[in-house]
């Protein structure tokens, strides 16, 4: 009997909220790898803005070890995944590394769209699947519509789908059997040339880069020279060992195995998800499959705000980078805001999560500028151009059209909030491919629809609108002609670049009266009157008027309110550090970002 | 300047009040007799410590509240008689009493009883609390009393010889308007007091008029409205002989208040009693807020031959920096008409008058030079060559101006 009998490599699928992370603490506290003191409230989420939102953005790896009925030790790998549709490429090199999923139902809520996108995932990485019924020791827990969902919606069979309550650790014991059953062992030969999947990596300033990886075929230990199959690059091993989740050193890794493996690499990108290692002195035929560079899908501009240096705000996009490698950026010359970067994401909350990181972790003052998707712009000469920023659209009469980006949008609802969701896709330039009812209750609508559109606030939308029930899953479709305009924003007659958007010329009017009415809100009121004008081209189509303040005063100031008095000061001076000057005009950095953010009830 | 020949004040608190003012933000709250004497012990014990480690002069001696009026005569008279004790207090000592009407005594013997100790006390200052001459307006601000008290307490302190009054006034109390304020202005002016504040209402947390404007019950007078009343108000006030020397403040020639121009010169003060605060020495302090605490303390075995130092209770404690220094000296400074100059304000930073102080003011202040100038431009800002001040319409921001500075 081979060593891989007894090793199962797997992830845990689920909605966002359905318990994954419980889950996976329950996993690791019954399998006695870290002490139940030592447990933090859910494990895997170790970053604050992941706990925080409830959502996992980079993976945690653990080995644990379960003692079955049968009496064998099996050592069960759980691979961690990203929770969000900005990270589905990243999902998908989970799910790669393992050989079976479980998959996590809510029994209050039933089968969401986002699992069903990362169980089509695993379905296409031909994993073993098993579906388990989570939060039983609640009232409104209706075990067996979940389980007809997950038989319709998904086609599996859920008849012996373990009840459990990762909460309260009901049924985990019955789940862990269940699991060494269904999902089977690994496959690969030790003897093989080195074939190891990069599923996820981070850097550690210690160790430089430490790669996460699933060996297929062969081994590798300290000292081999392993190559990058897809980059090229090459490097001696310092380490291999197991993920515990931390470092656990070894001797080797061999097929079937998960482990970390570093290198003295210096950053992410050098060690990319989906790339194969080999050996560079033996190397394997081919990679594996499925390896892709990360694309763009979201931009926007990172300024350092009034009082912050440019080279602080370098430095940390730098290190960002280093541990990211669907990150990038290049310097940028705005107009407003002076010297800053341009920056790439997967998609809006990447891009959340990345400029959160720089205020949270390297306390800096940034301002960010309305996210952008890319434009193709065709040329009347032929020529065409990737435009990521409003402000670089050439001249209107040499563009002979302006190509946008369309995705495909899934959104699964309960039944009755159809009819908004509807009128909100409709808003949002969206294209309804079909619907289909998934249960008599359940809706599935496929729709296509401007990256744009989506960008902005549609989750917020969406969530809003369904009272918390609809879920959205999307995917890049291909790029369509569209008629499009840029929209100038105005401040006391002068331009302000970074308040640009390119926005569907017949909607051109209604979105600049909406953002003239949110900047309003927005400015404060200056000692003066300040005119907002929303313009294309030449043409002004909306303004506003921020009304000029009168007090701000304080009418007493005797024994006991100097030190009083001279807090407010100080705080008032502080909130102006937040705002950027244009000329008089003193404008919140959050105008940038929040100026969009328009209500579909306009 | 040694402490021996700088001016100092003494403030003392009375956080008694018969009730609460519905716009009133003050530590004041009822209490009856017997508090009241337990207080004034507490109080008596603090003087003497505080006494005790003060070597210089005192000018100035502003009792506040609170209403210190509601404070027993036969209490405070041995309050002050205990200062007298404890303190070198100035021949020539501008001593001010708050005295609200309504609280020194419903029939007219009482206020002149009343009135007749204050002055055998030494009290040569009284400030009446009068806020409005609408009785309407007088109710739902709160107070007690009405705008025939303010004439009778005022006439009765006319006639036994008080010649330095000030009376209070709020304006933009919802739903008043600027006629209205006018008409209360006139009113006071007609009394023909040596000194007049007039504050413009403020909603401050915690009070029943931010509640009730919080659940849209009142609603607070728009910025222009309020404005126009306040300069409508300064006017007046000028042309009917009055000195605007402070933003919110009027005085006949000479009659500043010179307690409260301490504050706005950076000068020492002594605060005693609940929740006082005080400025020695370049420490900024603040009593406990805590009556229990502070009884418990001064009322107790602790206070035993202790000295008066930072052991005692205090809520908060600061000694500031030289750039505290100047930065108040600064805006308190730009309160007062005359505004600062650069002068007062490098010796608040510890240095010697010298000839390029303009220059080394800005330099203290390299990164608000800008935006001072843009105020300047604006018509806000005075800035010459001996320092700076507000215009009237800069007064209407100068917080904002006064931040550059912090």
């Amino acid at each position: 009997m081979s060593y891989l009998d007894n090793i199962r490599n797997f992830s845990i699928i689920a909605h966002i909220d359905h318990g994954k992370s419980t889950l996976a603490d329950r996993l690791i506290e019954k399998t006695g790898l870290v002490e139940a003191r030592d447990m933090k409230e859910q494990y895997l989420d170790n970053m604050d803005i992941e706990r925080e939102r409830g959502i996992t953005i980079k993976l945690q790896t653990t080995r644990l070890e379960y003692k079955g009925k049968d009496g064998k030790e099996y050592i069960l790998n759980l691979i961690d995944t990203p929770g969000h549709v900005d990270f589905n490429y990243e999902v998908s090199r989970s799910l790669a590394a393992c050989d079976g999923a479980v998959l996590v139902v809510d029994a209050t809520q039933g089968v969401e769209a986002q699992t069903l996108g990362n169980v089509y995932l695993a379905l296409d990485e031909d994993l073993e699947i098993l579906p388990v019924l989570n939060k039983m020791d609640l009232d409104s827990a209706r075990p067996d519509d979940a389980r007809a969902e997950i038989e319709d919606i998904i086609g599996l069979d859920a008849s012996e789908a373990p009840e459990i309550s990762a909460k309260t650790g009901m049924g985990i014991d019955e789940m862990l059997e269940k699991l060494v059953e269904v999902i089977p062992p690994p496959k690969g030969d030790p003897e093989g040339r080195l074939k190891a999947l990069i599923f996820d990596s981070y850097y550690d300033s210690y160790k430089g880069v430490i790669i996460y990886t699933r060996i297929f075929d062969g081994r590798v230990k300290r000292g081999d020279v392993i190559r990058m199959m897809n980059t090229g690059k090459q490097y001696e091993v310092t380490e291999v060992g197991y993920c515990i989740p931390r470092t656990l050193p070894a001797d080797e890794l061999k097929a079937g195995e998960v482990g970390y493996i570093c290198g003295s690499i210096k950053q992410v990108a050098d060690a990319r998800v989906g790339d194969t290692i080999t050996l560079a002195s033996a190397p394997a035929d081919a990679p594996l499959k499925g390896y892709k560079k990360a694309q763009s899908m979201v931009y926007c501009g990172i300024f350092p705000a009034e009082g912050e240096k440019y080279e602080n705000v370098k430095d940390a996009l730098e290190k960002l980078q280093v541990n990211d490698a669907a990150f990038n950026f290049e310097p940028e010359n705005s107009a407003a805001l002076g010297y800053g970067f341009r920056c790439g994401f997967l998609g809006l909350l990447h891009m959340d999560v990345i400029t959160e990181r720089l205020a949270r972790e390297f306390d800096l003052d940034v301002i960010t500028t309305l996210p952008s998707v890319v434009y193709k712009v065709v040329m009347k000469d032929g020529t065409v151009l990737d435009i990521q920023n409003p402000s670089n659209l050439p001249n209107p009469v040499d563009i002979a059209h302006i190509e946008e980006p369309i995705v495909k949008a899934d959104i699964m609802t309960p039944n009755e909030y159809v009819g908004s969701i509807m009128a909100l896709c409709q808003n949002r330039r969206g294209n309804m491919i079909h619907m289909e009812y998934l249960t008599k209750t359940r809706v599935q609508l496929h729709y296509e629809m401007p990256l744009n559109e989506v960008i902005y606030d549609f989750f917020d939308a969406l969530k809003s609108r369904t009272r918390g029930y609809a879920s959205l899953d999307y995917e890049f479709l291909r790029y369509q002609p569209a008629k499009l305009v840029k929209l100038d924003i105005l401040l006391n007659r002068e331009l302000i670049d970074a308040l640009s958007t390119i926005v569907p010329e017949e909607e051109a009017m209604a979105k600049g009266r909406g953002i003239c009415e949110k900047l309003k809100d927005i400015i404060p009121r200056h000692q003066f009157e300040v005119p907002i004008q929303a313009a294309i081209g030449q043409k002004i189509i909306a303004r506003e008027t921020v009304r000029a303040y009168r007090k701000d005063v304080l009418a007493k100031c005797y024994g006991g309110d100097v030190s009083r008095k001279k807090k407010l000061l100080e705080k008032q001076k502080a909130g102006k550090k937040r705002m950027r000057q244009f000329g008089t005009v003193t404008v919140p950095q959050e105008a940038f970002t929040e100026v969009l953010k328009l209500d579909d009830g306009r | 300047m040694t402490e021996l020949d700088k001016k100092t004040g003494l403030y003392i608190h009375f956080p008694f009040c018969v009730r609460k003012c519905n716009y009133c933000a003050f530590l004041s709250f009822s209490a009856d007799e017997g508090v009241r004497r337990e207080y004034a012990g507490a109080l008596m014990r603090e003087i003497e410590l505080a006494g005790r480690s003060f070597s210089g002069q005192i000018s100035t001696i502003y009792l506040g509240g609170g209403t210190p009026s509601v404070m027993d005569v036969s209490l405070l008279s041995l309050i002050i008689k205990k200062v007298r004790q404890c303190f070198d207090v100035a021949p020539d000592a501008e001593i001010t009493n708050e005295a609200n009407p309504g609280t020194l005594g419903i029939k007219d013997r009482v206020v002149r009883a009343k009135l007749t100790a204050y002055k055998y006390m030494g009290i040569n200052r009284l400030s009446m609390g009068v806020q409005s001459m609408d009785n309407d307006r007088l109710h739902m601000l709160g107070r007690i009393h009405t705008a025939e008290n303010v004439v009778r307490d005022f006439d009765i302190a006319r006639e036994l010889g008080f010649d330095n009054i000030n009376l209070d006034l709020i304006f933009s109390v919802p739903g008043e308007s600027t006629e209205d304020a006018l008409d209360d202005a006139k009113k006071i002016i007609a009394l023909g007091p040596e000194h007049i504040s007039c504050y413009s209402l403020q909603l401050e947390e915690g009070t029943p008029f931010y509640e009730m404007a919080e659940r849209g019950e009142i609603t607070e007078v728009a910025d222009e409205e309020d404005r126009g009343t306040y300069h409508r108000i300064c006017g007046l006030l000028r042309s009917s002989g009055y000195e605007h020397y402070e933003i919110s403040n009027f005085a006949r020639e000479g009659r500043r208040s010179r307690h409260n121009s301490l504050y706005w010169n950076m000068d020492d003060y002594i605060g005693l009693g609940l929740g006082a605060s005080g400025f020695t020495r370049g420490v900024r302090y603040r009593n406990t807020s805590d009556l229990s605490t502070y009884l418990a303390y001064y009322g107790g075995q602790d206070a035993d031959g202790a000295e008066w130092t930072t052991e005692r209770p205090l809520d908060e404690i600061h000694e500031n920096t030289d750039f505290d220094n100047i930065s108040e000296a600064v805006f308190t400074g730009l309160r007062r008409t005359e505004g600062i100059t650069y002068e007062e304000a490098l010796a608040a930073y510890g240095m010697s008058p010298q000839k390029d102080a303009a220059e080394q003011f800005w330099k203290i202040f390299r990164d608000a030079e800008d935006e001072a100038k843009r105020f300047a431009d604006q018509g806000l800002l005075i800035i010459d060559d001996a320092g700076l001040r507000l215009t009237e319409e800069g007064i209407d921001i100068s917080n904002s101006i006064m931040s550059l500075f912090v």
